[in-house]
C-alpha cells in the first residue's frame, strides 16, 4: 500500500490537468493511467521524418481559452488550419466549391438559416451550469433533436446539414439525444463572457476548427506528463475504489494506493466499471451508464504532398448524408508535407462501415475524398485509421451523448463529488463539453474542488 | 401477335479495367457491393454475400428522374474470372432484365494485367410502336450508367490499395 494526498485516475487532458494544478498548489499526486501512453483521446499518429498528424482530437478555437493558455504554458505552439482556397460540398453526384462554413445548398439553405436561427435562440434560454431549469426543460428533453428539426424545418436539408456537424462532434446523429441536451451542448460553444452559437461550433475560420497545435495534440499531455516527472504511472488501470469517512484506497493492476482524495478522469460510462465500494449512488450509476460515448473513426490519408492545394481547395469538405465521410480536412502538418486528409467516419456510418472488411472501407472513404479533390486522392502513400470504439479505455468518441430525459432526469448528478471522490474528464464542462478545452476546464474545476475540501 | 409488340434489346458497353481479372471478379462478385459503383443503385437492402448461383439480392434504384424503384436480382450463371449473368425484375416498362458481366485478361506492353470488360443488358419492350422509342431512352441513359459503372469499378478497385 503507497500513500498520496491524491490519487487522478485517467492520465487524458483532464486528469493531467488536475495534477499539474495540484502539484501546483503543493499536494502529492499520482496519476494512474491504464493504457501504455497519456493522452486519452488525444493522440499522435507518426508520419516519420519527426512529423505526426493527429488521430484524435486535435482542434481548438476562439473562447476555448483554457486548453489554449495550457497549451501556451507547457511550450505547444497553435498554427492555423489551413483554409486558403475553396471549400468543397458534395451531395449525391455533386461537387461545388464554396467559401466560409455554409455549404451552398440552395434546397437547403432557407432551412438551415431558419434552424440556426432558431437553435441560437432557444439556446440563449438555456442556464448552462442547470439546463434542467431552462423554461421548457422538460418538453425539450423529451423530444428527439431530429423530431424538433423535422417540426421546424421544411426538407430534410437542414437535418442533413445538422447531421454533418454531429457525425463528428457526437459519433451519432440529431436522433440520438434530446433537444435540450443539443441546445445545451450548443450553448456552451462559448466562454463566460461569449455565449455559445452554432456557428462556432461548425467554423472554422473563427470557430471550433481554427487552429491546431504543433507537434500535434498529445504533445500537451506528454509535456504536462515530464512536468509531472514521475508521478504519473501507465499500465495502470483501476479496478477498485474504496472509502471511508477519512480516506479513500484505489487499487490499480500495479499497485494499491491509500489517498485523502481522487479524482476519476475517465470517461463517464467507464467509470462504473470500476468496482466501487461503497457502491456509486444510484442515481450517479444510472446517469454516468447513460452517458455512453458516440462512435467515431478517423480515416486519414497520407500523400507526398497536399496536391488539392495547388487546385485552389483548402482540403475541406461536407458530404451529404448518405456519404460514409460526413466532413473531411486538410490534416498536414505545419509545413505542408507530407499532404494529410483526414475524414470523420461517425454515426450511423460508423455502424455501416465498422463492420465492413478494412480494404471495402479504405476504398469507400478514398473515393469520398477523391469526389471532393480529384482522383489522386485514390492513391494515398498511407492510409490509416483510429477507430476509438475499440479502445478498450476510450470506448467510443468523441464525447457522451445521453438520451432523451437523461438531462432533466439525472443531470445534477454529474459533477456532484461522491464523498471523497471528484469527477473530471471532457464531459464534465459546461462549456465546450466533450472538447479539449472542457476537458482542461474540468480538470482545473476539479482540482479547485479538491483544494476546497483542504 | 406478341412478336409484333414485344422486342428484345440489348446494349452493351466495353471498358480496360487497369487491374487484374481477379480483383475484378472479386469486386463484382460481392453482392453487398453494388451501390458502392454501380450508380443506379442506391442501396443493397438484401444481399447473400459472394454471389452465388440461384441465390438472390435486392437493391432500391435510381429510375426516371427523381423515381426509384425496387428490385429483386437472381444470379444464372457464374463463369468463374470470365462471365456473370443475372436477371431482374422490378424495372417496367422493361421485361426480362438480363444483366451479363464477361472479363477477359489482358496483358499490357508493360507486362501489367488489366481486364477487358464487357458490360451487357439485356431486355424485352412492349409498348408496340412506342417500344422503339424508349429503347433508344433508355439505351443511352444506360449507356452512360455502364461507362460510368466500370470507371467507378477501376476506383474501387485502385482504391482499395494493394491487397496484403
Amino acid at each position: 500500500m503507497r500513500r498520496t494526498d491524491v490519487v487522478v485516475v485517467g492520465a487524458g487532458l483532464a486528469g493531467l490537468t488536475t495534477a499539474r494544478e495540484l502539484t501546483a498548489a503543493g499536494r502529492d499526486v499520482v496519476v494512474l493511467e491504464a493504457r501504455d501512453r497519456v493522452g486519452g483521446r488525444t493522440l499522435n499518429h507518426d508520419l516519420g521524418d519527426g512529423k505526426v498528424v493527429e488521430a484524435g482530437g486535435q482542434f481548438a478555437g476562439p473562447t476555448q481559452d483554457h486548453v489554449l493558455a495550457l497549451a501556451k504554458q507547457v511550450g505547444v505552439e497553435t498554427f492555423p488550419a489551413h483554409t486558403r482556397g475553396a471549400s468543397v460540398y458534395v451531395h449525391g453526384d455533386r461537387a461545388r466549391r464554396y467559401r466560409g462554413d455554409i455549404p451552398p445548398d440552395p434546397l437547403a439553405l432557407p432551412d438551415l438559416g431558419i434552424a440556426m436561427r432558431r437553435i441560437d435562440q432557444l439556446a440563449r434560454k438555456i442556464p448552462l451550469d442547470a439546463p434542467w431549469r431552462a423554461p421548457k426543460a422538460r418538453a425539450w428533453d423529451s423530444v428527439t433533436f431530429e423530431s424538433w428539426l423535422r417540426h421546424t424545418t421544411a426538407g430534410t436539408g437542414a437535418l442533413d446539414l445538422v447531421n454533418v456537424l454531429l457525425g463528428s462532434a457526437f459519433g451519432g446523429s440529431a436522433a440520438d439525444t434530446s433537444l435540450l441536451y443539443s441546445l445545451w451542448y450548443i450553448a456552451g460553444f462559448g466562454n463566460e463572457t461569449t455565449p455559445g452559437t452554432l456557428e462556432r461550433g461548425i467554423g472554422v475560420t473563427g470557430g471550433a476548427q481554427e487552429s491546431r497545435f504543433a507537434g500535434g495534440s498529445q504533445l500537451i499531455s506528454q509535456r504536462i506528463a515530464e512536468e509531472l516527472d514521475g508521478r504519473v504511472v501507465l499500465g495502470a488501470p483501476v479496478r477498485a475504489i474504496e472509502q471511508d469517512a477519512g480516506s479513500v484506497t484505489v487499487k490499480s493492476d500495479v499497485d494499491t494506493w491509500h489517498a485523502r482524495h481522487v479524482v476519476v478522469a475517465v470517461p463517464p460510462a467507464l467509470a462504473t466499471r470500476i468496482s466501487w465500494r461503497p457502491l456509486l449512488p444510484p442515481q450517479q450509476d444510472a446517469l454516468f451508464s447513460r452517458m455512453a460515448f458516440g462512435a467515431l473513426m478517423k480515416c486519414e490519408a497520407v500523400y507526398p504532398e497536399p496536391f488539392w492545394r495547388a487546385d485552389g481547395l483548402n482540403g475541406q469538405a461536407v458530404f451529404r448524408h448518405p456519404s460514409p465521410i460526413c466532413s473531411m480536412f486538410d490534416n498536414s502538418p505545419p509545413d505542408g508535407e507530407p499532404g494529410v486528409l483526414m475524414g470523420f467516419l461517425g454515426g450511423p456510418q460508423w455502424h455501416l462501415w465498422a463492420a465492413r472488411p478494412p480494404r471495402e472501407r479504405r476504398a469507400a472513404v478514398l473515393r469520398v475524398f477523391a469526389a471532393a479533390v480529384g482522383k489522386p486522392a485514390l492513391r494515398p502513400v498511407e492510409y490509416f485509421e483510429q477507430d476509438w470504439v475499440g479502445e478498450e479505455w476510450t470506448r467510443g468518441g468523441p464525447t457522451s451523448v445521453p438520451g432523451t430525459g437523461v438531462l432533466t432526469e439525472l443531470g445534477p448528478w454529474r459533477d456532484r463529488p461522491f464523498g471523497r471522490v471528484h469527477w473530471a474528464g471532457a464531459e464534465h464542462s459546461d462549456h465546450w463539453n466533450g472538447y479539449l478545452d472542457g476537458a482542461v476546464r474540468s480538470g482545473e474545476t476539479a482540482a479547485r474542488a479538491v483544494l476546497g475540501h483542504g | 401477335m406478341k412478336g409484333t409488340l414485344v422486342r428484345d434489346y440489348t446494349v452493351s458497353e466495353q471498358a480496360i479495367i487497369p487491374h487484374p481479372v481477379r480483383r475484378v471478379w472479386d469486386v463484382i462478385s460481392a453482392t453487398h457491393r453494388y451501390a458502392e459503383w454501380v450508380p443506379t443503385v442506391l442501396e443493397v437492402t438484401d444481399h447473400h454475400g459472394t454471389a452465388e448461383l440461384g441465390r438472390t439480392y435486392r437493391e432500391h434504384n435510381k429510375s426516371l428522374g427523381p423515381l426509384t424503384t425496387r428490385s429483386v436480382w437472381t444470379v444464372r450463371e457464374i463463369e468463374p474470372l470470365a462471365r456473370r449473368v443475372d436477371t431482374g425484375i422490378g424495372f417496367a416498362p422493361l421485361q426480362d432484365l438480363t444483366n451479363v458481366f464477361e472479363f477477359e485478361p489482358i496483358i499490357r506492353g508493360d507486362g501489367s494485367e488489366s481486364t477487358l470488360m464487357t458490360y451487357a443488358v439485356q431486355y424485352r419492350l412492349g409498348l408496340g410502336p412506342l417500344g422503339p422509342l424508349v429503347h433508344r431512352v433508355v439505351a443511352a441513359g444506360l449507356r452512360a450508367d455502364m461507362t460510368r459503372a466500370m470507371d467507378n469499378l477501376a476506383d474501387v478497385i485502385l482504391a482499395e490499395g494493394v491487397p496484403s
